[in-house]
């Protein structure tokens, strides 16, 4: 089993790392510190950061990418095995043990027989589906919520000896009501957790798709694309947003001409024909260079890469003008004019005097990109010019649910899912933001209420 | 029976355990056609018992408990529509800043026109004719023209002119200003007050004048009432409060307040008779005016027009002007915070403005400004060791981290506050420490001379003399030179060995603090000092 990560895997195992460093590096900020626990320690800010911690977990697991044998696979696909060998013909409904549609059967006696097919996998315990099927799926959802309640319990003990408080009571978190929501959150999680691994060991949780995929799998696999998108195009917009903008801001002159230039010239080329002109003609380049793409995989994400990367250069215009406008408004603030007269360098006050001064801006507008970039993969893949087909995404499930809401019955499990999949962690980033942002605004810190007047 | 009588008025803020009272228990009458002057500080609760009053508060506080009986009706106890009939027809209001009172997308005549059609029922022809009566008599000229026109287009105390106007619109029985001239120039000031005086009297108004300023309350009030911490310290007649007042806390503010005929300060031990330590020559700030599509510069506005100034080691030069004066522009181009258009300005000798960037950096060391507004002045995400040091970090002196702390903390007791203040942020400070810290922050590099741009001027007197005391010791201990811009000529008094007096850019007279105050030679001088209000 060797390593065999590609360029994006490298990116958002990147990111990840640098994020991990950043927080070890906090033990000595004790300031900073304290200000990211209380973003952890407001329930929204806190349940929301669990609820991302899960998404950056599995996407984070589905990057370490190995090769065995011939097979390229991830950590993910490891842990889902099951899951992602379990293959089913076609179409199959969520917890079904038959098939979608009816089949023609050709039986012993050249009997022709129009009928439900057996699954190959899901229900393939049980002996008389029709009869058992309920009774069984109620015993698993028991079975899978105790489990849940005693892993969460053993969690909580765990979280007692690590904290060295013997004589408290294991479920003490439970009683504290500081942590509340955030502790529910986790329960709620270990049960979620619980139900859906004992019902995803032997049925299709989510249903199947048209290739007989299983749509829980599918849609745990688009978390590592949306991820990728919205943090890997952001990596990108950011620094030239954040640069260019206050400096246009502060500085003014052939800058600020330059800078204005730029954005307005950007921004006036519709964003959708760019990323298809960058699509199509990265997919030409990529047809006549087809020898330096070992593998289908590659060249799905060299595709993704391309994709991130016409987004990013191509996001940064809106947040550049707020933060332009935000500088010039506050050049003429007299703490900046106080630190011209200290002595201070202009970057020096770029960095020190506005940068932090326009940090909500910075973060609420990001976070708002960052959802719109997850939501703009599923629009672009819709339109064909996003990510590869033989990629799992949100876009690409939303992208087939076309077809399968057309069609009669209706397949509809494919759509809720990657609505559900994005929702989650759309919302959780929106709160989080609002967390961070209150938190790290020293005006509406809870300590104003206690300054003197 | 009384006007307007409070009785027993508690106002809280918040709910529950955490409510606290802004205004505890106060009583207060207003007789008809006499002038009630409530006085405080900042947080004395006298901004929202008139508030309370018009049952106008914000979201946050509510009335508790008392009663308010405007000509013996409980205004506590009408509903919410009655309570609207008051507003405007009974009582008047003037708010503290005519700026944010005024719709700025409003004519002005259609912002008078408002009141007159809600209570009294005019419209068309008799409306636009008495809303041209209102503003003739609020002293508006060609009001029929004016009423055509937008906020924007009238000056501060023409606004305030407006503001009035639209209080008097429905014929109050009663007229409450809160502050109407804390936001005005003094001789403005002057005329509004005389304004609203002539006013009342004419229409036999009851009014509650609202001010911080004991000299303007001892210009219009027929009875006092001194606020503090939401509790009424003393109420009385003019002559009682200013003559024998009997509280600690009145006496203290009649102590505090700057008065211009107490310009007793000393000779300076340290001022020198050397070459001067800043002498500014043909000194001129223009901005450009533009105009039209492509931002023409059509004509030069000069801010400061050919000025020459000379402060010495160790002294106190005043620089005392209005609104508009150039004041502030002449203060910022000398740290070439501003660039100049024409003139020099040498310190020690040095041409500042033939410096390259580098050096000027350098050279700013010398010259430090302290500003008006505490709260713009400080860096919101820092904290109070990182505002001080930042000037010794950017021009690599004091040593290293642990040597920065020492000083900084040495610089807070010198200012007069705790060392350990230092981990703290600057949202936590009242507005006179934020002013303490901005000064340590400019003395941390050690400069020779202090620009300071009307430091005291948005501070309650009681602070306003305690920051003028500190900067009074660091000049004898130091020998510090401070360029002091201000508004305001009682404080003038109380700090500077020199006043220059500015108007449109130019300096109009100059001398010693005494001269200058009590001989004034040219007449915009002696109208200044004229519209001063005096305490007795």
């Amino acid at each position: 089993m060797k390593l065999a990560l590609l360029t994006t895997d490298v990116a958002l195992l990147g990111t990840l790392i640098l994020v991990l460093l950043y927080f070890w590096s906090l033990r000595q900020h004790k300031l900073t510190s304290q200000r990211w626990r209380t973003v952890l320690k407001t329930p929204t800010g806190g349940s929301a950061a669990i609820l991302l911690a899960m998404y950056v977990g599995v996407a984070g697991l589905d990057s370490l990418r190995f090769t065995a044998g011939g097979e390229t696979f991830t950590a993910l696909d490891k842990m889902l095995w099951s899951l992602r060998t379990q293959v089913e013909t076609t179409y199959s409904a969520p917890l079904a043990a038959f098939g979608y549609a009816k089949e023609t059967r050709y039986e012993a006696h050249g009997k022709v027989a129009r009928d439900y097919p057996r699954l190959v996998y899901g229900g393939r315990h049980l002996r008389n589906p029709a009869q058992d099927r309920s009774r069984d799926l109620i015993l698993r959802v028991a079975r899978g919520g105790l489990l849940g309640v005693a892993g969460f319990c053993a969690l909580l003990g765990l979280f007692k000896i690590t904290r060295r408080c013997p004589h408290a009571p294991f479920w003490m978190p439970l009683a504290a009501r500081r942590w509340r929501a955030q502790v529910m959150v986790i329960a709620a999680l270990c049960v979620l957790g619980g139900v859906i691994g004992a019902l995803a060991a032997d049925y299709h949780l989510l249903g199947t798709d048209k290739v007989g995929s299983d749509v829980l799998y599918l849609t745990l696999k688009s978390i590592r694309t949306g991820l990728v998108l919205g943090v890997v195009s952001s990596l990108i917009a950011l620094p030239l947003a954040v640069t260019l903008g206050i400096s246009a801001g502060y500085l003014g002159g052939w800058v600020d001409d330059l800078v204005q230039y730029l954005y307005t010239t950007l921004s006036s080329i519709p964003g959708v024909l760019l990323i298809a002109a960058a699509a199509l003609s990265l997919d030409l380049l990529m047809q006549q260079q087809a020898s330096d793409f070992a593998s289908l995989a590659s060249r799905a994400d060299t595709k993704l890469l391309a994709l991130c990367l016409v987004l990013g250069l191509t996001g940064w215009t809106s947040l550049c003008r707020l933060l332009r406008a935000e500088a010039l408004k506050l050049r003429t603030i007299e703490f900046v004019s106080a630190a011209r007269a200290l002595g201070g360098t202009q970057l020096q006050i770029l960095f020190r005097h506005l940068l932090p001064n326009t940090f909500h801006l910075v973060i609420i507008t990001t976070v708002l990109s960052f959802s719109d970039l997850v939501l703009a993969e599923a629009v672009l893949t819709y339109i064909d010019i996003g990510v590869d087909p033989s990629m799992e995404s949100w876009g690409n499930m939303i992208n087939g649910a076309r077809l399968e809401l057309a069609r009669e019955p209706v397949v509809w499990w494919s759509l809720m899912a990657a609505l559900c999949g994005m929702f989650g962690l759309v919302l959780a980033a929106n709160l989080f933001a609002d967390a961070v942002r209150d938190a790290f605004d020293p005006r509406l810190n809870n300590t104003l209420l206690a300054a003197p007047r | 029976m009384s006007l307007l009588e409070i009785q027993d008025l508690v106002i809280e803020v918040g709910a529950g355990a955490t409510a606290t009272s802004v205004v505890a228990g106060i009583a207060l009458q207003v007789e008809q056609g006499c002038t009630t002057v409530l006085v405080g500080e900042s947080g004395s609760g006298k901004s929202m018992t008139a508030l309370g009053v018009v049952r106008l508060l914000p979201a946050a506080a509510h009335i508790t408990r008392g009663a308010i009986c405007l000509n013996g009706q409980d205004l506590l106890q009408l509903p919410e529509h009655q309570m609207c009939d008051v507003r405007g027809a009974r009582i008047g209001f003037v708010f503290q800043e005519p700026q944010s009172a005024l719709n700025p997308v409003m004519k002005v005549g259609d912002q008078i026109g408002e009141v007159l059609a809600r209570h009294l029922g005019l419209h068309g022809k008799v409306r636009r004719e008495r809303v041209a009566e209102l503003l003739a008599a609020v002293g508006i000229h060609d009001p029929r023209q004016r009423m055509t026109e937008y906020p924007h287009q009238f000056s501060g105390g023409m606004k305030q002119r407006v503001m009035l106007a639209i209080a008097l619109a429905g014929e109050p029985e009663l007229l409450i200003a809160d502050e109407p001239t804390t936001a005005l120039d003094v001789s403005t000031q002057a005329q509004i007050l005389t304004l609203l005086q002539r006013e009342q009297q004419q229409r036999g108004m009851g009014m509650l004048f609202i001010t911080h300023d004991l000299a303007v309350a001892y210009q219009v009030a027929d009875k006092l009432a001194v606020m503090k911490g939401g509790i009424l310290v003393e109420a009385g007649s003019r002559a009682e409060i200013f003559s024998a007042p009997t509280q600690a806390y009145t006496k203290h503010l009649l102590a505090v307040s700057p008065r211009i005929e107490s310009a007793v300060v000393p000779v300076s031990r340290t001022i020198t008779t050397d070459p001067p330590l800043l002498e500014i020559k043909g000194l001129s700030v223009t901005f450009p005016i533009r105009r039209g599509f492509f931002k023409r510069v059509v004509a030069q506005f000069a801010a400061v027009n050919a000025l020459d100034l000379s402060v010495q080691a160790g002294e106190t030069v005043a620089v005392v002007g209005e609104s508009g004066s150039g004041k502030t522009s002449l203060g910022r181009s000398v740290l070439r915070l501003l660039e100049a258009s024409a003139g020099t300005v040498s310190f020690l000798g040095q041409d500042f403005f033939r410096l390259n960037p580098a050096q000027l950096r350098h050279a700013r060391r010398d010259l430090q400004i302290v500003f008006q507004d505490p709260y713009a002045a400080m860096n919101p995400r820092l904290t109070v060791q990182q505002i001080i040091e930042e000037g010794m970090v950017s021009l690599g002196i004091g040593g290293n981290a642990r040597a920065r702390i020492t000083r900084v903390e040495q610089l807070l007791n010198l200012v007069g506050l705790e060392p350990h203040f230092r981990l703290r942020f600057p949202h936590e400070f009242s507005g006179g420490q934020r002013q303490r810290i901005s000064i340590a922050r400019a003395l941390a590099v050690e400069p020779k001379l202090l620009v300071c741009d009307e430091p005291t001027s948005a501070l309650d007197v009681s602070v306003q003399a305690q920051i003028l005391d500190l900067l009074r010791s660091l000049q004898d201990e130091m020998g510090l030179a401070y360029l002091f811009i201000t508004h305001n000529l009682g404080v003038v008094a109380q700090i500077a060995h020199r006043v220059v007096v500015m108007h449109h850019g130019s300096i109009v007279e100059s001398g010693t603090t005494q001269q200058v105050l009590f001989t004034p030679t040219h007449a915009y001088t002696q109208s200044l000092l004229a519209a001063v209000p005096r305490l007795p």
